[in-house]
């Protein structure tokens, strides 16, 4: 009777275990989604940050950068 | 003595005692074969049933769309992204205060309160109230804790560049189907496959013990073009440019590296921005150079010296007379823009004399001039991995009279399309061999492992490579002082390239006064081609002549295309240091 009760507590405290490991793998792979999603709008954003239009416009308004002419390109050989 | 007791006692009780336990021990016994039976009905019969209705209970099925995949530059720059957004769907049956629901989600969502209502009071089992809903305003809904309004996870297509390349790359619509471009196109190999998931729930409707499945294994493959963002900011900003002082109605750009035929730039204008499409003209969407045929002008005039001198018909040096700028054909007078006497074939070109290419094309004869424009892929769809091509037109030698072949030898009654014009050009860069035009370079799967590539595909060989050169030198004349495409030279490099002024046709079918197609096509450099440019502008107002509209445009973008591609300027020049560059010191906010 007492190994028949053992085995009962034995199952259940499995079971127990089984479901908490489901709810923890669940909660995981959600915040694993969040995360591959916040990763996704970052490099979205990045290759907002980094689109030739905004690069050209800060470098020529902010920085007075201007296309290098012909005449000013020096060739290190 | 105890024992003998108890017989003695149970003979004296009287038989209907007996007979009670006996009827009792019947009853049980029945009870139990009952519940017995039951039990294995219930087991054996009925057991798959009830485990389905049973495992309905604690399981919930979803279907999932795998994210659509991303489209690159050629240095794995992101053109077309897909995201994670959520969308707001109602159940109208769920829905306990019609009236306050839609006032309430009319507030956050920007709707129209009576609409939404309506919508909301449908016999319907699911609405959808908005799709991608920016983050912001999904917080602000659930907070509201509306009965009956769901949240449904969905992916909404990026363009980080907004109007860069946008009628290349198109767009898709709301439900992941390309529609326009490359995104229609390459629609099957990008899109994402839909997933059914099982999802075990528990009494309170909460997911364990579920997404096994990694989402993202079907998510569509990756497109990586050969497009170079940059060099197409260059091509972009160069034809706006030039179609905002010339006021043309549209206009058109390609870059191509004729090595290879890879296609570096594709610019049309006015753009769109895809982001928003639905805000534009559906005409703004299309690859206009890729769909649309028109009448290229003079710049045919390189493919007919081409194929005369190469047929040993002439040599750049033979002498053609240009009649004083007027030449009666049949009924019809061809004219000049200047009158022009005697004229070598070198300087019919430089200076794009119709006559003067008109005598050519006759002294080629019609079948060698027209087996000529067919090598050269006119007429025929060159098969670039875009919708919609057109493959011009180009009718059959034996239909034409004698002023089609000299008005198709300068470039009228015949039409091309901007890809056909750039590869042909790009076999005289060449060499004379004439490369398949691609904008892919590759396919990847969703983990970015290479499914295929795109080789550089030789199509054929058109024309010797001695020809090929003595083209270039003849084409470099004509950005040379005194020719008509002056406007076209850049600095340090030498340039070969050729106008084209083409009078368009109008609804009537005649040719319309003051309507014209500017063009300017070129290369460089001339002894060892790198890029192929062609400036197209539909309708230019201030002036029509391609030398003067277009050629500015084609100087801007192949300066700036060598110089972002690190071409050694061909000629020594001495360093302009007055030229100096001020650089600020500049805050982050500032970068913002």
């Amino acid at each position: 009777m007492v190994i028949c009760i053992m085995e009962l507590f034995a199952y259940t405290w499995c079971r127990v275990q089984c479901i908490g490991m489901g709810y923890e793998i669940a909660g995981e792979t959600q915040n694993h989604q969040k995360l591959l999603k916040w990763q996704k709008h970052l490099m979205v954003e990045l290759a907002r940050l980094k689109s030739p239009d905004r690069i050209v416009r800060i470098a020529r308004t902010k920085l007075n950068l201007v296309m290098p002419e012909p005449k000013q390109i020096i060739v290190i050989q | 003595m105890k024992r003998m007791r108890q017989q003695q006692r149970l003979e004296q009780e009287p038989p209907r005692i007996k007979w009670r336990i006996v009827l009792t021990g019947l009853f049980l016994t029945a009870l139990y074969l009952a519940v017995g039976t039951k039990a294995v009905f219930l087991h054996v019969v009925q057991g798959p049933l009830l485990s389905q209705k049973a495992a309905r209970q604690y399981q919930k099925s979803m279907v999932t769309q795998g994210k659509r995949g991303t489209i690159y530059d050629s240095r794995l720059q992101e053109m077309a992204v897909s995201i994670d957004t959520t969308s707001i769907a109602a159940y109208p049956g769920a829905v306990s205060a019609p009236q306050e629901t839609a006032q309430a989600l009319a507030k956050i969502l920007k709707l129209n309160p009576t609409r939404l209502k309506k919508k909301l009071s449908a016999k319907r089992s699911f609405v959808w109230i908005k799709r991608n809903v920016p983050p912001k305003d999904v917080e602000a809904v659930k907070a509201l804790s509306l009965a009956g309004v769901g949240f449904i996870p969905e992916h909404a297509r990026v363009y980080p560049n907004r109007t860069l390349a946008a009628q290349v790359i198109g767009f898709s619509g709301i439900d992941g189907q390309g529609l326009e471009g490359l995104e229609f196109f390459y629609n099957d190999h990008l899109k994402g496959h839909a997933v059914k998931q099982i999802v075990m729930t528990d009494a309170l409707g909460r997911g364990f013990d579920a997404e096994r499945k990694i989402l993202s294994d079907y998510s569509g493959g990756n497109i990586i073009l050969t497009i170079d963002r940059s060099i197409q900011y260059i091509a972009e900003t160069a034809l706006a440019e030039a179609a905002t002082t010339h006021c043309a109605n549209s206009g058109m750009a390609i870059v191509m590296a004729p090595k290879t035929g890879a296609i570096l730039a594709m610019a049309h204008f006015p753009l769109f921005n895809p982001n928003a499409h639905g805000e534009y003209k559906r005409d703004l969407w299309r690859n206009r150079a890729i769909t649309d045929p028109f009448e290229p002008g003079s710049t045919m005039k390189i493919f007919i010296a081409a194929g005369a001198i190469d047929s040993g018909v002439c040599t750049p040096n033979t002498v053609f007379y240009c009649e004083e700028g007027r030449y009666r054909v049949g009924r019809n007078v061809v004219h000049d823009t200047h009158p022009y006497g005697r004229l070598t074939l070198n300087d019919i070109v430089k200076y794009s004399s119709n006559i003067g290419i008109l005598k050519i094309a006759e002294a080629m004869g019609r079948n060698a001039l027209y087996a000529n424009l067919k090598t050269f892929g006119f007429g025929e769809k060159t098969g670039i991995e875009c919708p919609g091509e057109t493959g011009g037109l180009l009718t059959a030698a034996n239909r034409w009279t004698r002023i089609d072949m000299g008005t198709i030898a300068f470039g009228q009654g015949v039409s091309v399309s901007a890809i056909q014009m750039v590869m042909a050009t790009a076999a005289i860069a060449n060499d004379g061999i004439l490369m398949q035009p691609r904008i892919v370079k590759a396919l990847t799967d969703n983990n970015g492992s290479l499914l295929q590539t795109f080789e550089p595909r030789k199509i054929r060989d058109v024309i010797a490579p001695e020809t090929a050169r003595t083209i270039r030198t003849i084409m470099s004349s004509v950005t040379e002082e005194g020719g008509t495409g002056e406007k076209a030279a850049v600095d340090g490099y030498t340039v070969c390239g050729k106008t084209g002024t083409a009078q368009k046709i109008d609804a009537s079918g005649t040719y319309a006064k003051g309507k014209y197609v500017s063009s300017f096509i070129g290369l460089a450099p001339c002894d060892n081609p790198e890029i192929v440019v062609l400036v197209i502008l539909d309708e230019p107002k201030t002036n029509h002549y391609g030398g003067l509209v277009a050629a500015p445009a084609f100087s801007k973008i192949a300066s700036e295309t060598l110089n972002y591609l690190n071409i050694t300027p061909e000629e020594k020049l001495q360093p302009d240091w007055n030229r100096r560059m001020t650089i600020a010191k500049m805050t982050e906010a500032e970068m913002e």
